[in-house]
């Protein structure tokens, strides 16, 4: 399947109509339809289009890799897809929600409930333990400290650091620091678990470990999705879609 | 988001600056020290003298020639009351005493004069003599350490004995005991019957150093009860509920003895503890204005010093933000987390201030005069320096709130 688009009723108002996204019992398997999406940066004179009509799909359980030389656009779908920015134009449907009309509160809700981030440089509070780390989304989903400990505990279990969980950043290796990360990303169950160059800042052996454990998180049920510019990385995805100047190049099913 | 968790995310950020904060709060510090030491000082002062008209009785009142407050407010009023009022005199006191029903005790008292008092070769210059009735004790809550006051038949008869201060007592009796011990009062022997218990000072004016003696005595070896021994006396009322009805009895019973036509002014003055307290306030009303708004500049410098690093505070963690943001921190929750940690920061600088300035309060009191610092000083200073804290965390916090995410998460630090 190249260039996956998605069957959309076009209005004679020209409005995108919501896509038919749930199965027959109900539940929500499509959980990303990006519907033609557009994202243009104004850069004084002349508008720069770093996408221009991306559109496919992700269902529940999926393990999807986003690949592109850089400048081809995948930082910006990237950062769509985690809901830190909007589209220009198009519809971006999130587990049966349209967020490309959403206000920032809106979008802050949808990032702490829906996704889960994982960068290249780990992004942990350097002075908070891992533990404080991992429970950072659940103090601002509100969730009460003692249900939170307990979250956070079972999340770092997951990633096999609950010994190492009152020590800070700085005292962990770097794999140590990416499994906080995942742990963190994982501890609120969200829609998505998003990965940015997750092994960019790894050594092989590190790099090796760390896409096991996605590799786990994937056969557990959890929905992936992978930027990365290395092939390597990306072959261990299912599914790898391949961005080229803001377009979709390829997307291909590979196992 | 819930507020102990933001509280603990600024104590957390302040506890990791520690230097920093400290340099930060200094301005804030040095200013709530000054606003609390100079509100303890103003207030130690009301306290005093709350106290000394206690300490003379609430509910007395004096009857003199001039009315202080009335007579003195610049030379025509002097010239037209020194023109108009008359002395009082002895004749005058039976008057009132025969004549009042609201009055409980009517005492007469001479302003004192500066002499020189002996015993032995012990030569003290300048002492405070005044002459008064017995009764004037009881009116002024006189406070007797050791022997007596003076007697009725004593101050009828003329007697010369004396009442004096503690720290005449020390100085002319350094070894004895002075009760019915010998002083020399301008060449004239006097025998002591009691000794005041010790006052101290106020303002570093001694308040030990006096001698009280029969007002008849005093009028026969100093001279007549006019000018500088002018005549003035002093009352209590029966109740407290009737005290404003005895001070106008006394008033009515004066004016008529003295002829007054209802549309003469008084030709003598009634000074009650209200006209002293009321001379007080307005006094410390300007001085309170002004003693306030120098601290209030350093409140000002503080929290602008606060904005400030607040301001590199959120240009250093522009990471965090962005990290906080990805996980769902919405605006204002990141609004709150800078607010909180600069009016926490403020709050505990405006503590430390309130925590020196009751040190400082506890030396002055020591060393100089009274001081009074009360919980309601201590809340408004910090409440204060918690209200500068969040006005000078408004802008920086605005800023991190608005933060986009994406480049917030791409700085470097």
């Amino acid at each position: 399947m190249t260039e996956a688009t998605i069957a959309t009723s076009q209005t004679s108002a020209g409005v995108v109509a919501k896509p038919n996204l749930v199965s027959a019992d109900g539940k929500v398997q499509v959980l990303i339809a990006m519907q033609n999406i557009w994202k243009t940066y104004d850069m004084g004179a002349e508008k720069v289009h770093a996408l221009h009509g991306v559109s496919f799909e992700v269902k529940r359980g999926e393990y999807l890799a986003i690949t592109g030389p850089s400048g081809s656009g995948k930082s910006t779908l990237m950062n769509l897809i985690g809901c830190l920015d909007t589209p220009s134009q198009g519809d971006y449907w999130l587990n049966g929600k349209n967020v490309s009309e959403m206000d920032d509160d809106e979008l802050a809700r949808i990032r702490n409930q829906e996704v889960g981030f994982v960068f290249q440089t780990f992004n942990l509070l350097a002075r908070a333990t891992a533990l404080h780390n991992v429970e950072l989304p659940l103090i601002y989903g509100g969730i009460p400290s003692a249900k939170r400990h307990e979250m956070a505990k079972q999340a770092l279990t997951e990633v096999d650091l609950v010994d190492r969980m009152m020590h800070r950043p700085n005292e962990l290796s770097g794999g140590q620091r990416q499994r906080v990360a995942i742990a963190r990303a994982l501890v609120n169950h969200p829609s998505i678990l998003l990965a940015d160059e997750p092994t960019g800042a790894l050594d092989t052996a590190t790099s090796y470990d760390i896409m096991n454990l996605f590799e786990k998180l994937y056969e557990d049920g959890n929905t992936i999705i992978l930027v990365t510019h290395e092939r390597d990385i990306a072959a261990r995805a299912r599914r790898i879609i391949s961005i080229r100047d803001g377009l979709i190049e390829k997307d291909e099913q590979i196992k | 988001m819930k507020l102990i968790e933001i509280l603990k995310v600024a104590l957390a950020a302040i506890w990791a600056h520690k230097l920093r904060s400290a340099l930060t709060l200094l301005g804030m510090i040095v200013g709530v020290t000054a606003f609390v030491t100079v509100v303890s000082l103003i207030q130690g002062f009301n306290v005093y003298i709350d106290e000394k008209i206690a300490g003379i009785g609430a509910k007395s009142f004096s009857i003199q020639r001039f009315n202080p407050f009335e007579d003195f407010k610049d030379t025509d009023t002097i010239a037209a009351a020194q023109r108009r009022n008359k002395e009082l005199t002895l004749d005058d006191y039976e008057y009132l005493k025969e004549r009042a029903t609201l009055i409980a005790k009517l005492g007469a008292k001479a302003r004192g004069t500066p002499s020189q008092i002996k015993r032995n070769d012990q030569v003290l210059d300048d002492v405070f003599v005044v002459g008064a009735t017995a009764n004037t004790s009881d009116i002024e809550n006189r406070n007797i350490e050791n022997g007596r006051f003076f007697s009725d038949t004593e101050a009828d008869g003329a007697a010369r004995v004396a009442y004096i201060g503690a720290d005449i007592a020390t100085k002319l009796f350094p070894a004895g005991n002075p009760i019915g011990g010998e002083i020399d009062i301008r060449g004239l022997p006097y025998r002591v019957l009691g000794v005041e218990a010790v006052k101290g000072t106020v303002f570093g004016i001694p308040q030990d150093s006096f001698v009280v003696i029969p007002l008849k005595t005093y009028q026969l070896d100093f001279g007549p009860l006019i000018r500088q021994r002018s005549l003035y006396f002093t009352a209590t009322s029966k109740t407290d509920q009737g005290f404003s009805d005895a001070v106008e009895e006394a008033r009515f019973l004066m004016r008529a003895r003295r002829k007054l036509g209802s549309n003469e002014k008084d030709n003598f003055g009634i000074v009650t503890p209200d006209a002293i307290t009321g001379l007080r306030d307005r006094i410390f009303g300007s001085v309170f204005i002004v003693a306030i708004a120098v601290p209030g500049i350093a409140l000002i410098v503080g929290a602008i010093v606060i904005m400030n690093i607040m301001l590199v505070s959120v240009t250093e963690r522009t990471k965090e933000i962005g990290i906080r943001k990805s996980l769902g921190a919405r605006q204002r929750d990141i609004l709150k987390q800078f607010l909180f940690e600069s009016a926490t920061m403020a709050t505990i600088g405006g503590a430390v201030g309130v925590f020196i300035a009751w040190i400082v309060g506890k030396v002055v009191t020591q060393v100089f005069f009274q001081t009074y610092l009360s919980v309601g000083a201590v809340v408004i200073a910090i409440a204060v320096a918690g209200g500068f804290g969040i006005m000078a965390g408004l802008f920086p916090a605005w800023k991190a709130a608005r933060l986009d995410p994406i480049e917030a998460l791409r700085a470097e630090t």
